[in-house]
């Protein structure tokens, strides 16, 4: 379970505050899957952020009783100047698992070959997310928190991404903030629609759908 | 307490992991590789002391000028460099936010202990090249020495976990930082024993935390012939009150980080 309970995060904004999310309440359940919809700007990211521990709301409170993935998206999480084994070889570390397994999954799924021994710093944004895609992938999550970065890539990624993901991992949870609205409606089983710092959550992924077309 | 060791096991992990990314991204893995980190305080130690060796002699009060030089230039090194590696620490390493096993006092403490070995490795390794010479004398009191060399470390570690986050807080700092350090060289105790003072500077610099561990490392170098004079508790009170005002300030700032 994770509990986020009256979660409020706000910016500083020249003299004043910019207020992004305002007593956010979710309950994310083992095994569920939910869509985050909302406009550009809307907090999406940030909330994502925040269930991810990235960075800690202003006030309220979210509790994590599973193990819960770092936020996948385009940036983070890695240190540019280090290759990609380096990367590989720090994330193994500080997870404690062992190096090796971690290496052959990523070298199998990233399908870099030689690009892995240069600075992340040099790989595309495709490249990237296959990276860190692989990199969460290899570490066994109970909830995996996916910012948008499915979306790049090509045709045999996105193949890749929903058969390690949606069939060999479907049991766990997933929030995934997209607008993609396929995506949305073949693989949620809840959406909230955030808008205004407010986020309504919805049983009905279709009825999220609908109201978000009309943001 | 099965948490509490879970913990602290989760800790050395990360901080084993932390030092060999640092030690890689800053050194790389090519020739001498870490042990670039020594090379610094080296270079200074060796290149201020041969300029003072001609400046003023072979000795000074007595001891030699090159040892002196060196027992004093290897920890402002120390000092210089872990203020400066502490400056936007947290900025700068956003993107290990990401996970979080890895606390923020995790990269304090780890730039800290690489300029603390890098520092400690150059001391070692120029005192016998000295030793060799006969231009280093054998230490009088290794325990003194040890114990101000330690002093010295804590001090600039708490005040490291002070200036990190003020440095988040204002870019002032982040400008002031150099020559604020360059004005603290009369309080830091490199050039001069306290003795060789007069009596009213004597006791302002004896206010400073560095000035007395230096006295206290110095008389495990030299013994007695220093005079050196030191009180132990400025260094502790200094560092304890550094780190108090540092940890709550640095728990302040991971509230308010904002991580791209």
């Amino acid at each position: 379970m994770i509990h986020c309970e009256k979660v409020t995060k706000s910016y500083p904004m020249g003299h004043g505050r910019k207020q992004v999310l305002s007593e956010l309440d979710l309950d994310i359940r083992p095994g569920e899957h939910i869509g985050f919809l909302g406009r550009n700007g809307a907090g999406k990211t940030t909330l994502i952020k925040l269930i991810g521990g990235v960075e800690l709301p202003t006030s309220g409170k979210v509790r994590r009783k599973m193990r819960v993935s770092w936020p996948l998206g385009f940036s983070g999480a890695f240190q540019g100047s280090l290759t990609g084994y380096d990367n590989a070889r720090f994330i193994a570390r500080i997870y404690g698992l062992e190096y090796r397994d971690i290496r052959d999954f990523v070298e199998d799924f990233t399908e870099l070959g030689a690009q892995l021994k240069m600075p992340v710093k040099t790989y595309s944004s495709g490249m990237r997310a296959r990276l860190a895609f692989a990199l969460s992938i290899a570490i066994e999550f109970d909830c995996y928190l996916i910012d948008e970065v499915i979306m790049v890539g090509d045709a045999n990624f996105h193949k890749k991404c929903h058969h390690e993901l949606f069939d060999k991992r479907g049991d766990r949870a997933l929030v995934l903030a997209s607008h993609s609205v396929e995506l949305i409606r073949e693989f949620c089983d809840r959406a909230m629609v955030l808008h205004e710092g407010k986020g309504t959550i919805y049983s009905d992924v279709n009825e999220a759908l609908e109201l978000y077309a009309r943001l | 307490m099965a948490s509490l060791a879970a913990g602290w096991r989760i800790q050395r992990r990360v901080i084993g992991a932390l030092l060999i990314r640092e030690l890689v991204t800053r050194f790389g893995r090519e020739n001498i590789g870490f042990l670039w980190m020594m090379v610094e305080p080296l270079l200074f130690a060796g290149l201020v002391g041969i300029l003072w060796r001609f400046m003023k002699g072979p000795e000074e009060h007595g001891i030699s000028v090159f040892a002196f030089i060196a027992t004093g230039y290897i920890p402002l090194t120390l000092f210089r460099n872990a203020v400066g590696r502490s400056i936007r620490v947290f900025s700068v390493n956003g993107s290990l936010m990401y996970h979080r096993q890895i606390k923020i006092l995790d990269f304090i403490f780890v730039r800290v202990l690489i300029e603390v070995v890098g520092a400690s490795m150059a001391y070692l390794f120029i005192a016998v090249l000295l030793g060799a010479f006969g231009e280093f004398p054998m230490p009088a009191d290794l325990g003194s020495l040890l114990a101000g060399w330690f002093l010295y470390c804590l001090f600039t570690f708490s005040l490291c976990l002070l200036l990190a986050p003020v440095s988040e807080m204002s870019d002032v700092l982040e400008k002031l930082v150099p020559v604020i350090t360059y004005i603290m060289i009369p309080f830091s105790g490199t050039f001069n024993m306290v003795t060789w003072l007069t009596p009213q500077a004597q006791t302002a610099v004896l206010y400073s935390p560095f000035v007395n561990a230096m006295e206290l490392m110095r008389y495990g170098v030299f013994g007695d012939r220093v005079g050196a004079i030191w009180y132990v508790s400025v260094p502790i009170y200094a560092s304890m009150l550094c780190m108090l005002v540092g940890l709550v300030l640095c728990r302040r700032i991971r509230r308010e980080l904002v991580v791209e």
